[in-house]
């Protein structure tokens, strides 16, 4: 969004609290009627997505100034964007971008991010992931019994969580590709954080440099397709680095990858896994994994006062955000029953980890897991699956928290079962991580 | 701000986290939809904020809300009530006041589903209520503002059309028992709620003279009578299957349309007409939604962008359009009530333009189940506002629409409202047809002094020319100005509102800016 854009949109609140709930017409009960962690769980109007383009209308009029009470209530956002489906139903603000654009202004001003995040960032900078983990332990997740081919046209991109947190995805993932039979390769120590936990808190500046070392690596390496089971680092090349920079390569998630390979006959799930299941849908691998169009139309005036695009200018609605193949994936998996949530797909609730909330509020995400555990423990489910190393931590999280006997597993865990692959090794790795 | 011995009282009413005095709070709850407009009006800069309030206060249950009004009296602060918070009618008129944030009371106290009735607070939304009423195969009504508001809200302190009103009426005849924070913190229990045994919320009126009329009147006080923490309303029969099954990615959803279920589009060309079929078909007390949009405001029901409003020419050319949804729960229900219409359209040699003409999208049919179609009137996400707002006799309704065509016109041509040739108005009959609503929405941009400070106009000159030509009061007569400008025209009704202000609120602290002061 750009300078011109911003300050027209944020001039266009209603007030009208659209913002605060998913789609009129998908509310199937009280209970699971609401769209927004932060309002949810701080009550204040400001806290809502139609709250925040306020406060950005009253900082610009110069009626509140940049102050750490403003900055609190901006970053108690995990950008989950469910404010934006909601909005645009039917009408033309972008609350989402709009969280974004203020966050950068907030840093702009000295004013952001939170202290935990610029922590974050710094490690980052300094050691290219933000656990500030030792960038030589970078692939230390990397069993030796996994096949790497270091000429494959395909890359599987970790992502840093995934390599320093949530070891057992990055597993899972290299070897159903090996069972597949599906060369790939990866990027050793020349992977570096794709600037997503950068970009989300307002540092665009240095997201930038990341995100140009990241593709003159990929590209260098004649790179063809890039596979990432991480959903936040998909979701930062598919959809923020396009609007910098263009690229060569393709990118997919690892639900779509492997349920390609479910579809050509290269994996085949025969192992019985006689569970109940429910799946929450990543906010990055759902509504938000969709690309800006590019759109080159002129603002035609129809009638004094109305103004309409010619042609029309696509709204980001979450339609092309990946939906059905993870729930093709688990059609596919014996004796698994599946059962959906009442908030799914592009209205799907947020896990409560992402945009720095997890680091500068960890009671926020805490409170949001539990609201969508209790939401899964709901559906009668034994297990929750996601696709996303953010949601499965702070999920786990919520889990513990709540007491729930619900189990979490990563969808790639439960192929690599269904596949009869053995999962001892993935329950030591498990372990490891606890 | 608050005085920090006074802050301190409200923290250990509610907890700390829940009151808020700040700058970043108080100018975020300053801003309102259409507040530019009201500023205007009142010669003020068009800005869309408020006086700024000195806090904000979250109380979660009535006892909370009385002892908050108390210290409000105790202190001489003034106070203001807020739900689901749409519109200027949220927004305090001065600084000396703080604003009842309703969010945490957000309970469904009772559905009976024997006795019609559900029992709210005041944060459950039209929604979220009717969510759980279609379990019983009821629905409730809900305004025009939308499925997201408050059905409190309407049914204690505002006015209340909707697009379903031939079924679930009105919001000010919907309303049963009532617990209601007096503005000296007094709790008053309406109706049945106040009967010594076995109290309960079936009726509004009684033990004694009702109240009820005190309450809300014709368009509510908007807080300035006190505040409404529980309300009982009616229920109504959902009108077909209550099997809702949506496809597809927001907006873009395909609904399976109900078996029992049919929208009629019939152009009757002039208003003389459409009067006669208007009446002709709630007559027959078979419509769900019966009502009149202008050629814009039909095509809009039908869009969910500004720009495929553009593919609605075909429908959006028609001249005086009547749209009409029947549903049913059985064949035989919805056999009888499609031959009713296909004998009206008969009579008056009409067609019906859907299915010929246009067809829409399935969505259309989930959000008239849904109460959504109002909302459409936010598609260009710009100025919109109604004058007009009379309830009142088909012929007076569109009486009122035929003779405000040439002011609006004056307007369009000064280029600073929408151009719907004047004609833009909904219209909808109320149970049935018993009485009918007509409004004039009008877009305009709230970003530009010269079209806010227009449509100010327009709304000033509608209000004049309403009264001149006696065409009734408009729903937005709020405030000592324009009640001391009606009240003499109407049997000096504003004399009698002010000495009811005076009575329950000896002291002033309920915020008056959108109701009547006791002065």
């Amino acid at each position: 969004m750009d300078e011109k854009e911003y300050q027209k949109m944020i001039k266009r609140c209603l007030r009208c609290s659209i913002c605060k709930w998913i789609p009129q017409v998908q509310i199937k009960s009280q209970k699971y009627a609401t769209a927004c962690p932060a309002i949810d769980l701080y009550n204040y109007h400001p806290y809502s997505g139609g709250g925040k383009i306020i406060l950005a209308l009253a900082l610009e009029m110069g009626r509140i100034k940049p102050s750490e009470e403003l900055r609190d209530i901006v970053y108690k956002c995990t950008e989950c964007g469910n404010c934006a489906i909601a909005c645009k139903f039917l009408n033309t603000l972008e609350p989402l971008e709009i969280i974004m654009r203020l966050r950068e202004k907030l840093v702009e001003a000295g004013c952001g991010p939170m202290p935990k995040q610029k922590a974050y960032t710094d490690a980052v900078k300094n050691v290219n992931n933000p656990y500030s983990e030792p960038h030589e332990n970078r692939m230390k997740w990397l069993p030796d019994d996994i096949k790497i081919d270091p000429n494959a046209k395909l890359l599987y991109y970790i992502g840093c969580t995934s390599s320093y947190r949530r070891k057992e995805m990055a597993i899972a993932a290299a070897r159903i590709m090996n069972a597949a039979g599906v060369a790939f390769r990866i990027l050793q120590d020349e992977e570096y954080c794709c600037g997503s936990p950068i970009l989300r808190t307002g540092e665009i500046h240095t997201f930038q440099e990341f995100l140009n070392k990241n593709v003159d690596i990929i590209e260098s390496k004649g790179i063809e397709t890039v596979v990432f089971s991480c959903a936040g680092c998909y979701d930062t090349f598919k959809v923020d680095y396009p609007l910098y920079r263009d690229y060569d390569f393709k990118v997919c998630h690892t639900v779509e990858f492997f349920n390609e390979l479910l579809e050509a006959g290269k994996l085949k799930l025969t192992k019985e896994i006689p569970i109940s299941a429910t799946y929450h849908d990543p906010c990055h691998l759902g509504r938000n994994a969709e690309r800006y169009e590019q759109w080159d139309g002129e603002e035609v005036k129809l009638i004094p006062l109305i103004s309409i695009n010619i042609p029309p200018k696509p709204k980001r609605t979450g339609k092309a955000g990946i939906y059905d193949p993870p729930r093709n994936i688990l059609k596919k998996i014996p004796g698994l029953k599946f059962i959906e949530m009442e908030r799914i797909r592009e209205y799907a609730y947020c896990c409560g980890a992402g945009a720095g909330v997890k680091s500068a509020f960890p009671e926020m995400a805490l409170n949001t897991a539990k609201i969508r555990i209790e939401e899964a423990e709901d559906t009668g489910a034994d297990v929750i699956l996601s696709a996303c190393p953010f949601c499965s931590t702070n999920l786990q999280d919520g889990i513990s928290e709540s007491g729930s006997k619900l189990k979490y597993y990563d969808i790639s865990e439960l192929i690599l079962m269904a596949l009869g692959l053995e999962p001892e090794k993935l329950k030591h790795v498990l372990a490891e991580v606890a | 701000m608050l005085k920090k011995q006074i802050l301190e009282q409200f923290q250990n009413l509610v907890g700390p986290e829940n009151i808020d005095d700040s700058e970043v709070m108080t100018n975020a709850y300053a801003y309102n939809w259409c507040m530019e407009l009201v500023n205007c009006m009142e010669e003020k800069e068009p800005i869309p904020f408020s006086p700024i309030p000195k806090a904000i206060i979250l109380p979660s249950s009535v006892e909370e809300v009385q002892q908050i009004v108390k210290l409000c009296n105790k202190y001489h602060i003034q106070f203001k009530a807020q739900s689901t918070g749409l519109g200027p009618w949220n927004q305090p008129s001065s600084e000396n006041c703080i604003i009842l944030d309703l969010r945490r009371m957000n309970k469904i106290v009772k559905i009976d589903d024997k006795n019609l009735y559900a029992v709210v607070e005041p944060y459950v939304s039209g929604a979220q209520l009717q969510a759980e009423t279609m379990k019983y195969d009821l629905t409730v009504h809900m305004p025009g503002a939308g499925p997201q508001v408050s059905p409190l809200a309407s049914a204690t302190s505002m006015n209340g059309p909707g697009f379903t009103s031939p079924h679930t009426g009105h919001s000010a005849r919907n309303v049963l028992g009532v617990e209601w924070v007096l503005p000296d913190g007094e709790i008053l229990r309406l109706g049945s709620t106040g009967l010594k045994n076995h109290p309960d919320w079936f009726s509004g009126d009684g033990p004694g003279p009702s109240l009820r009329g005190i309450m809300r009147g014709w368009a509510g006080a908007k807080s300035g009578i006190g505040v409404f923490t529980k309300v009982a309303f009616k229920l109504f029969p959902y009108p077909c299957s209550t099997k809702f099954k949506l496809k597809g990615i927001s907006p873009n959803y395909e609904f399976e349309i109900p078996d029992f279920m049919k929208l009629y589009v019939m152009d009757c060309k002039n208003y003389k007409y459409l009067e006669k079929v208007f009446l002709a078909v709630e007559e027959e007390e078979i419509s769900f939604i019966c009502s009149h949009l202008s050629g814009y405001g039909l095509g809009a029901i039908f869009s969910n962008s500004i720009e495929s409003l553009m593919d609605k020419i075909p429908i959006a050319s028609t001249h005086a359009p009547l749209v009409i949804v029947i549903a049913a729960r059985t064949s035989r229900e919805f056999e009888y009530k499609q031959k009713v219409m296909n004998k009206i359209m008969a009579e008056f040699k009409l067609e019906n333009i859907i299915g010929t003409k246009y067809t829409p999208n399935s969505l259309f049919y989930a959000e008239a189940l849904r109460s959504n179609l109002g909302l459409h009137g936010f598609i260009a996400t710009g100025g919109f506002q109604s004058s007009k707002g009379q309830c009142d006799s088909a012929p007076l309704c569109l009486n009122t629409t035929k003779m405000s065509i040439p002011l609006k016109k004056k307007y369009i041509k000064k280029g600073v409202i929408a151009n719907d040739f004047g004609e833009g108005v909904w219209m909808t009959s109320y149970e049935s047809g018993h009485y009918f609503h007509v409004e004039s929405p009008t877009l305009f941009d709230q970003t530009t002094e010269k079209s806010v400070k227009g449509m100010a106009e327009n709304m000033e000159e509608n209000y004049q020319f309403d009264l001149i030509k006696h065409l009734g009061a408009p729903f937005f007569v709020e405030g000592d100005r324009m009640h001391d400008k009606f009240g003499p025209h109407m049997m000096d009704y504003h004399k009698w509102l002010r000495k009811i202000k005076k009575a329950f609120d000896p002291n002033g602290i309920a915020d008056s800016g959108f109701y009547i002061s006791a002065k």
